[in-house]
């Protein structure tokens, strides 16, 4: 009950704050304009493809690049970005005051005096954050789904990016909320939060230009296991590799916040 | 006849902060319909005190006991049992007064029609009505203490923890506090106050505890209204530091 307490206050929160308002307008506009330009481009090269045996499709072209540019990179440089990337920088955004800002306006000890454990706070928290960003996915989902009666979709490929990117989401706001109960203020918490999810998705990258290729490294970039559920391939050890991230962050945070209470 | 159960008994407490003692082997009690004036200059120890009576702090060494049970061991025991207003009682600036009551009422455990009922009694006892769609970043700090005060009696606690409630209110808006705790004495709430003014603990409180250096240095209580024996106490033991043990009174 506590926590759908938390969850609720939180969700409230979000929801009238103007920060969270402007975030999801403008990222959707762009992921409109973004839909607007793939669609034109399959259009224009509908014939063309349609002749090419098991050339790619409407969920190829349209439905999975308004989640990550990961396909169109190489292809399409000069697009807008897609979900995954504004995650990004759009995640450490929303999650920064969840727990920074109660810090630097004085209301945590308000959750502790309520006697919740710190996991409960951390968790109500992180569940309301979830809410939004699912949302936020569904929105963009909708866009390409909105020509679903006209046109074939892959819809196991398209299911199995749409996980990927909501375990990206699911991590991208554990780990914003756990520099958020780090930080004394909430842009330290932001700054940090995106520089963490910018090396977690270049750390592969990275290593390599530094002439290093080690497995390590590429077991550790998010986006080594983002790829695979992009291109349709769901395996357990991505999954795991997600939701392991998100339980490190959490612990952490509900570590941080326990200590803060012991210590004062 | 065996006395009667506390609603508060703190046994020893201790409690570093900055790597300095904030609170020292600290032992209170506290009944039932009572009202405790904690007393001490800035940095004496009461916003510690009270921050750990209300669970927002756990105590280095000690036992904190609410209605006989171990505080610290069952810290779920503070949902129901306390109610808290800091010090210059903190909001989130983003949510209306009305807002307010109802988290923390759900943070108390309080649902449906419980809280709805809660909520328009405590409105309406504070005179909250006319601000309950108002932002609390909007308040002034009257109003903000007003807001607080209703937060922490929302849910019709056993222990009332107040940290500094005259602050910032005016003369009227003084007068009203003292009413409120008065009443809710007389409901039977146990009630601890923390001030660094004489006048309202002699106004408001029927037991004086004097904290300096994080000591408690005198326990009594304030009898037929000598004020002039009171101050005089404080002030020995505040610029002096003299509040010898033998000055200390059983409550």
């Amino acid at each position: 009950m506590s926590v759908l307490a938390v969850t609720r206050l939180e969700l409230r929160r979000l929801v009238v704050r103007p920060l969270a308002w402007v975030l999801a307008a403008l990222s959707v506009a762009q992921l409109a304009g973004r839909f607007m330009l793939l669609l034109q481009i399959f259009i224009a090269n509908q014939i063309r493809l349609a002749a090419q045996p098991g050339g790619p499709g409407y969920t190829d072209l349209v439905g999975v690049p308004m989640l990550s540019s990961i396909l169109t990179s190489g292809i399409l440089p000069m697009l807008p970005f897609g979900l995954a990337e504004l995650a990004l920088v759009v995640v450490p955004l929303l999650t920064m005051s969840s727990l920074a800002g109660e810090r630097s306006q004085g209301t945590l000890p308000l959750w502790f005096a309520a006697g919740l454990p710190a996991w409960r706070i951390v968790l109500g928290k992180y569940l309301a954050l979830m809410l939004w960003l699912t949302l936020w996915l569904a929105i963009t989902l909708a866009m390409p789904l909105s020509l679903a009666h006209g046109i074939t979709l892959d819809w196991g490929k398209l299911a199995s990016a749409t996980l990927g990117l909501w375990l990206m989401l699911a991590a991208l706001a554990a780990i914003g909320i756990a520099c958020s109960s780090f930080a004394s203020h909430p842009a330290i918490a932001a700054t940090t939060s995106l520089m963490l999810g910018l090396a977690l998705v270049s750390v592969n990258v990275g290593a390599m230009m530094a002439g290093v290729n080690n497995g390590f490294f590429n077991w550790l970039s998010m986006n080594a296991h983002l790829d695979s559920m992009i291109r349709g391939l769901v395996s357990s050890a991505d999954v795991v590799w997600f939701l392991l991230v998100v339980a490190v962050a959490l612990a952490l945070a509900a570590q941080r916040l326990a200590a803060e209470r012991e210590r004062g | 006849m065996s006395a009667p159960t506390a609603v508060l008994q703190l046994d020893h407490i201790t409690r570093h902060r900055a790597g300095r003692p904030a609170v020292t082997d600290l032992s209170l009690r506290l009944d039932a319909g009572q009202v405790l004036g904690l007393l001490g200059v800035n940095g004496a120890g009461k916003s510690t005190t009270l921050a750990m009576i209300a669970g927002a702090l756990i105590p280095d060494s000690g036992a904190i006991r609410l209605n006989g049970q171990d505080f610290l061991e069952q810290p779920e025991l503070a949902r129901r049992a306390i109610g808290w207003l800091p010090e210059r009682a903190p909001l989130w600036p983003e949510l209306t007064v009305s807002e307010h009551l109802d988290a923390h009422g759900r943070l108390r455990g309080l649902t449906g029609a419980g809280l709805a009922q809660a909520r328009s009694k405590i409105i309406e006892r504070l005179e909250l009505g006319t601000l309950s769609r108002r932002l609390a970043s909007v308040l002034s700090q009257g109003q903000r203490q007003r807001l607080g005060l209703a937060c922490a009696l929302l849910h019709e606690p056993d222990l009332l923890v107040l940290d500094e409630p005259a602050n910032a209110l005016d003369p009227v808006q003084v007068a009203a506090l003292r009413t409120v705790i008065r009443e809710q004495a007389a409901a039977g709430t146990a009630i601890i106050l923390s001030t660094h003014l004489l006048a309202e603990v002699t106004a408001a409180c029927d037991r004086v505890a004097i904290l300096h250096e994080g000591r408690l240095r005198y326990d009594g209580a304030i009898d037929g209204g000598d004020h002039k024996a009171l101050e005089q106490t404080f002030f020995d033991i505040a610029m002096r530091g003299n509040g010898s043990d033998d000055r200390m009174q059983a409550a």
